[in-house]
C-alpha cells in the first residue's frame, strides 16, 4: 500500500504526462451527460496537476471532489489516451486522497463506516448471506463444505438484493447440474472491498482480504469462482497486491468456469430462440481483460441469435453503475445506463445479458424505467434459463 | 447574463460559474500565466453549449446587443489559442452538435456524403459510418478529439490527405451563423450556386480554415468513402535520412491509388518511445516509415511489390507483417512521447517532400549546436509536401526554462521557412509569422473578406489576420526571440538537462 507521500508523487508524475489532447473527452460517459470541460477527464488531470505538481492547494475545492467521484472507474479514458496514461489508477489515488482530505462524498463515507459493522454493503447482517439459498427447491447449498474442489464467492449485490439473487440461484442450479463439488462460505464471505477501493478507503481493504482469502485458503479449494466482475479483478488485481504473495488457488469469473464446464462437455447448453446481446462489464473487460467466455456461453446456446452492440469488448461503454457513481449522483448513473440500455435495443436484441451483478441491476432498471422492450439478465441466468427448458 | 443565456440554450447549457469558464482558457499547449496574461484575456465570461444553429444564432444575436466577443470551441485539441478567447466575451462550445444523416449518393458525381455536425469528433463520425460500411476520407492525427467544425477551421491535413487533400476538398456544403446570426446554408462554389453572392455576405471559402473568424460552422455536407476492401500496414526503416526523404518523395510521385498515409518517425522519436515501453520491433538508431495502403485487393497488392523493390533499391529493410499494422493501431497515440518527456514544446511546419531530407539534416546540426533533442515524426500530405512535427523538451515548471525555450520554435520556423516551409496554422501565437505564410496580396485579401463579412470583429478576435499585439508584430517578435534566444545556451548549461533528461 502507498504511503500519502508516495501517492501524491505518483500522482504528480502521472499527472505532468497527460497533454490535454482530450481523447478522452468524447469516451468519457460522464462527460458525454454533463457535457462541460470540467467534467472530462483531461480537466480533472489538469486540476490534479495543479495540485499535486504545482502545490496549489486552493484549487482542491468541494466542485473539484465532486467532479473526481463522479467517475464511474470504467477504464475507458485509459483505453483511448494519447499518452498511454493508466488513468483508472490515478482516479483511484485521487480518491484515496479525497479521504484523507475529508472531501469524500458523505454516502461513500457512509458506506465505508457501515461496510466495517456489517461486513456487506447492504444494511442486512452478514448471516443473513445465504436467504437467497432457501428460494431454491431443488439445490441445496452446503456452506463451507470440506473437501469441495470449487468455492463460490457469490457477492454482496448477488446475496443481499432481491433483484440480483437469480444470478446466485442460476450460479448454484447450473453447479449442481454438472455435477460440481463445490461450497459457498455463507456468512464468512465478507465484502470484497472493490467499493472501498473505489471511494477512496483501500486502507480498510486489507482486513477484508486477509479474512477472505484466509477463510478460502482453509477450504482447500482448488479454485475460486465468482459471478461479479468487480469482486473477480479485485481478487485476482488486488488481493494478491496487498497480501504481497499469491493465493494459492485459481481465481475464475463464473463465465469462465462455465465456458470451461461447457468445452470439456461437462455441461451442455439447452435452447433459446432469443436475439440476444451482450455488454462487456468495465471490471471483467477492459479491466482484466475477459472478453471470449461470456460470448462463447451465449453462442453455445442452442437457437440463439447472438448480436453485437457498436460498442464492445475493449470499446464498449459503460452501465453506469461502476465506480460508486449512483452513491454520488442516482440520476447521472441512471442516464449513462438508458444510453447504453438503448443502444442494446438499437441492435434488435430482445435480452440484453452481462456478466456482472452490478451492470444487470442497473441496466434493468434502465430498462424498466424507460419502459424499453429488452430484459436484462446475467450469462449464467440465460444459460440456466437454457437450461431449464 | 446567465439568465438570458439559459432562456436561449436552456439552463444546463449556459454557465457563468468560474469553475466551468477555467478550462475555456487552455488548449493543449502550455503557456505561463505571464504571457498570457500579458497578451490575453482569456477568461470567458459565460460559455454556452448550443444543440442548433437556431440556438447559436440568438446567442450570436445577445452577443451584439451586449457587444461581446464570440469565441467559438471545438474539441480544444491545438495548440495555438485558437479556441481561446483574446478578448474575453463568449465561448460557443460545439461539442452538444452531434449526429450525422443518412448517408446520400450523388446522382451526379456517384459520390456519397453525408451531413454531419460540427461538434461530432472525427474517431466517432468513423465509428458510426463504418457500421454503414463507409469511412470518412481522412482524418485528423487528434481524431478521437478533434471536430468536423474544428478540422475544417483549421489546416485539414492529416491522415489520409495524400489521395483525399485537405478536408476543406471534401467539404460539399455548409451550413453556418453569420457575425450577425443569420443561417445561411453554403453550397461549394464549383458544385452547385452558392447561396450568398454579394461580397458582403458570408462565401463557402470564408469558412475554410479561417478559425471561426468570419462565422460559425454548424453543419457539414461531407464526402465519404466504401470502407476498403483491403489494407495493409507496412513498416520500412532506413539507415539515412536522405533515404527516406528519397522513399517519401518517390511514394508521392508514384501516385498509387491504394497508398493511404505515410508517417514518418525520426530515430529520436523512436527512442523516445522505446524509453517508455512502446515500439519494441523497430531496430534503434533507423528512420522508420509507416506506408498504410488501402484500396481494392489488386490495388494493394501491386503496390506492396512496387514498394517492396523501392526499399531494397534505397538500401532500407520491411520489417515483419504486422509491426505496420500495430503502429497503424497506435496511430492517435503519439503523445505517449511524454512519459519519457512530460513538457515538450513544438512547431508544426508544411514542407515541400524535396526538401525533407535538407530539413532533417538541418534540424540535428540546429539540435546538436543548441544542445536540444528534437524529437521528430511527419505525414507525406499530398504528394509533394510533408506535415513535419518537430517536437523538443522543455520544463513547464521551470518559468525561465520555458520560456527560453520557447525561442527555440522561431528557429524551427526559420529553419522550415528557409526551405519553403510555413508555419501550419496560425491561430493566436503564430499571426507574428503572418508574412511568411501568406503574401501581401493574399493578407489584403484575408482582412477584406473579414472586414466585409465581420465588421465589428465579433467572432475570434485576434486571431488570424494582423497581430493582435505591439510584441506579436513580426520585426517587435521576431527580435525578442533572438535576445530571449541568446539566453537560452545559457540557462540550459546552468540548469543541466538540457535535453530533458
Amino acid at each position: 500500500m502507498k504511503t500519502m507521500e508516495e501517492l501524491h508523487q505518483q500522482i504528480a508524475k502521472t499527472s505532468y504526462i497527460c497533454g490535454s489532447c482530450g481523447s478522452c473527452r468524447s469516451v468519457c460517459p460522464v462527460y458525454r451527460e454533463i457535457g462541460w470541460e470540467s467534467s472530462a477527464p483531461r480537466r480533472k488531470i489538469a486540476l490534479a496537476k495543479e495540485v499535486f505538481l504545482k502545490h496549489k492547494e486552493k484549487i482542491a475545492t468541494e466542485q473539484y471532489a465532486q467532479r473526481l467521484q463522479e467517475c464511474t472507474l470504467c477504464g475507458k479514458c485509459a483505453e483511448i489516451c494519447a499518452a498511454g496514461i493508466n488513468t483508472r489508477e490515478l482516479w483511484l489515488d485521487l480518491r484515496e486522497d479525497l479521504t484523507a482530505r475529508g472531501m469524500e462524498h458523505p454516502n461513500l463515507k457512509q458506506m465505508a463506516v457501515q461496510l466495517k459493522t456489517t461486513h456487506n454493503i447492504s444494511t442486512f447482517p452478514n448471516e443473513s448471506r445465504l436467504d437467497w439459498a432457501e428460494d431454491l427447491d431443488d439445490v441445496e447449498v452446503e456452506v463451507s463444505k470440506a473437501g469441495s474442489e470449487v468455492a463460490y464467492f457469490v457477492g454482496c449485490v448477488s446475496s443481499f438484493y432481491p433483484m440480483s439473487v437469480g444470478i446466485s440461484e442460476s450460479i448454484v442450479s447450473i453447479l449442481d447440474r454438472a455435477n460440481v463439488n463445490y461450497t459457498v462460505l455463507g456468512s464468512d464471505e465478507w465484502c470484497c472491498g472493490f467499493p472501498l477501493i473505489a471511494s477512496g478507503n483501500s486502507q480498510q481493504v486489507t482486513e477484508l482480504a486477509e479474512h477472505n482469502v484466509e477463510k478460502v485458503r482453509a477450504l482447500g479449494v482448488k479454485t475460486l469462482i465468482t459471478g461479479c466482475a468487480s469482486c473477480y479483478h479485485t481478487w485476482t488485481h488486488e488481493y494478491p497486491t496487498i497480501l504481497g504473495e499469491a493465493l494459492g488457488f485459481e481465481v475464475l469469473h463464473a463465465t469462465q468456469y462455465m465456458a470451461r464446464l461447457i468445452r470439456e462437455k461437462q455441461l451442455m447448453p439447452g435452447n433459446l430462440e432469443e436475439t440476444v446481446t451482450y455488454h462487456d462489464p468495465c471490471d471483467l473487460g477492459r479491466n482484466s481483460g475477459i472478453y471470449d467466455e461470456p460470448r462463447e456461453i451465449l453462442q453455445a446456446i442452442e437457437g440463439l441469435n447472438f448480436v453485437e452492440m457498436p460498442h464492445r469488448r475493449e470499446m464498449a461503454d459503460c452501465c453506469g453503475g461502476g465506480g460508486n457513481l449512483a452513491a454520488v449522483d442516482k440520476d447521472l448513473s441512471q442516464a449513462i445506463a438508458v444510453k447504453r440500455a438503448r443502444e442494446a435495443v438499437a441492435t434488435g436484441a430482445t435480452i440484453l445479458t452481462s456478466a456482472c451483478q452490478q451492470c444487470v441491476q442497473t441496466l434493468q432498471m434502465a430498462a424498466r424505467q424507460e419502459k424499453l422492450p429488452l430484459e436484462v439478465l446475467d450469462v449464467t441466468e440465460l444459460l440456466w434459463r437454457s437450461l431449464e427448458e | 447574463m446567465e439568465q438570458a443565456l439559459q432562456k436561449i440554450c436552456g439552463e444546463k447549457r449556459a454557465t457563468t460559474d468560474p469553475f466551468e469558464l477555467a478550462p475555456y482558457t487552455k488548449d493543449v499547449a502550455y503557456v505561463p500565466a505571464i504571457l498570457v496574461n500579458l497578451l490575453t484575456n482569456p477568461l470567458p465570461k459565460a460559455v454556452v453549449q448550443p444543440i442548433s444553429a437556431e440556438e447559436i444564432s440568438s446567442v450570436i444575436k445577445w452577443a451584439r446587443q451586449a457587444n461581446m466577443p464570440i469565441t467559438v470551441r471545438g474539441g480544444g485539441s491545438t495548440a495555438y489559442f485558437n479556441c481561446i478567447p483574446m478578448k474575453s466575451g463568449l465561448v460557443i462550445d460545439t461539442n452538444r452538435l452531434q449526429g450525422f444523416s443518412e448517408i446520400e449518393l450523388d446522382p451526379g458525381s456517384h459520390q456519397k456524403m453525408v451531413w454531419v455536425k460540427a461538434g461530432m469528433t472525427w474517431k466517432d463520425l468513423d465509428d458510426g459510418l463504418r457500421q454503414q460500411g463507409c469511412a470518412v476520407c481522412s482524418s485528423p492525427s487528434s481524431a478521437p478529439s478533434a471536430t468536423i467544425g474544428g478540422w475544417v477551421s483549421m489546416g485539414g491535413l492529416g491522415i489520409g490527405s495524400v489521395p483525399y487533400g485537405s478536408v476543406h476538398d471534401q467539404v460539399m456544403a455548409l451550413r453556418s451563423v453569420t457575425a450577425t446570426g443569420e443561417i445561411v446554408e453554403l453550397s461549394r462554389p464549383d458544385k452547385g450556386p452558392a447561396r450568398n453572392k454579394g461580397a458582403e455576405d458570408l462565401q463557402f471559402n470564408d469558412l475554410m480554415g479561417t478559425e471561426g473568424t468570419r462565422g460559425i460552422i454548424t453543419e457539414i455536407k461531407l464526402l465519404v468513402r466504401d470502407v476498403p476492401e483491403k489494407e495493409e500496414h507496412l513498416l520500412a526503416v532506413f539507415n539515412h535520412e536522405t533515404d527516406t526523404g528519397a522513399m517519401m518523395s518517390w511514394l508521392g510521385g508514384k501516385h498509387f491509388t491504394a497508398l493511404y498515409n505515410v508517417h514518418f518517425s525520426s530515430p529520436e522519436f523512436i527512442m523516445t518511445l522505446q524509453k517508455a515501453g512502446y515500439a519494441p520491433e523497430i531496430p534503434s538508431g533507423k528512420y522508420s516509415l509507416e506506408i498504410d495502403l488501402e484500396g481494392k485487393r489488386i490495388d494493394v497488392d501491386q503496390a506492396i511489390a512496387q514498394i517492396t523493390k523501392q526499399v531494397e533499391l534505397l538500401s532500407g529493410t520491411l520489417l515483419p507483417e504486422g509491426v505496420g499494422a500495430e503502429e497503424w493501431k497506435d496511430r492517435f497515440k503519439s503523445l505517449r512521447l511524454e512519459q519519457t518527456l512530460p513538457s515538450l514544446l513544438a512547431a508544426e511546419i508544411t514542407l515541400p517532400i524535396s526538401q525533407f531530407a535538407t530539413f532533417y539534416a538541418r534540424l540535428r546540426q540546429l539540435g546538436q549546436k543548441t544542445d536540444t533533442l528534437c524529437v521528430t515524426y511527419a505525414h507525406l500530405v499530398s504528394p509533394d509536401t510533408a506535415l513535419v512535427m518537430v517536437l523538443y523538451p522543455s520544463d513547464e515548471l521551470n518559468l525561465i526554462r520555458y520560456i527560453v525555450d520557447l525561442s527555440f520554435t522561431s528557429n524551427l520556423y526559420k529553419l522550415g521557412n528557409s526551405l519553403g516551409g510555413k508555419p501550419y496554422v496560425i491561430g493566436f501565437w503564430n499571426t507574428a509569422y503572418l508574412k511568411k505564410i501568406y503574401t501581401k496580396e493574399e493578407r489584403d485579401r484575408r482582412l477584406q473578406r473579414k472586414h466585409a463579412v465581420d465588421p465589428h470583429a465579433m467572432l475570434n478576435p485576434g486571431k488570424g489576420y494582423n497581430p493582435p499585439n505591439i510584441i506579436l508584430n513580426s520585426t517587435v517578435f521576431g527580435f525578442g526571440m533572438i535576445m530571449i534566444g541568446l539566453f537560452r545556451p545559457l540557462v540550459l548549461k546552468i540548469q543541466k538537462g538540457g535535453k530533458g533528461q
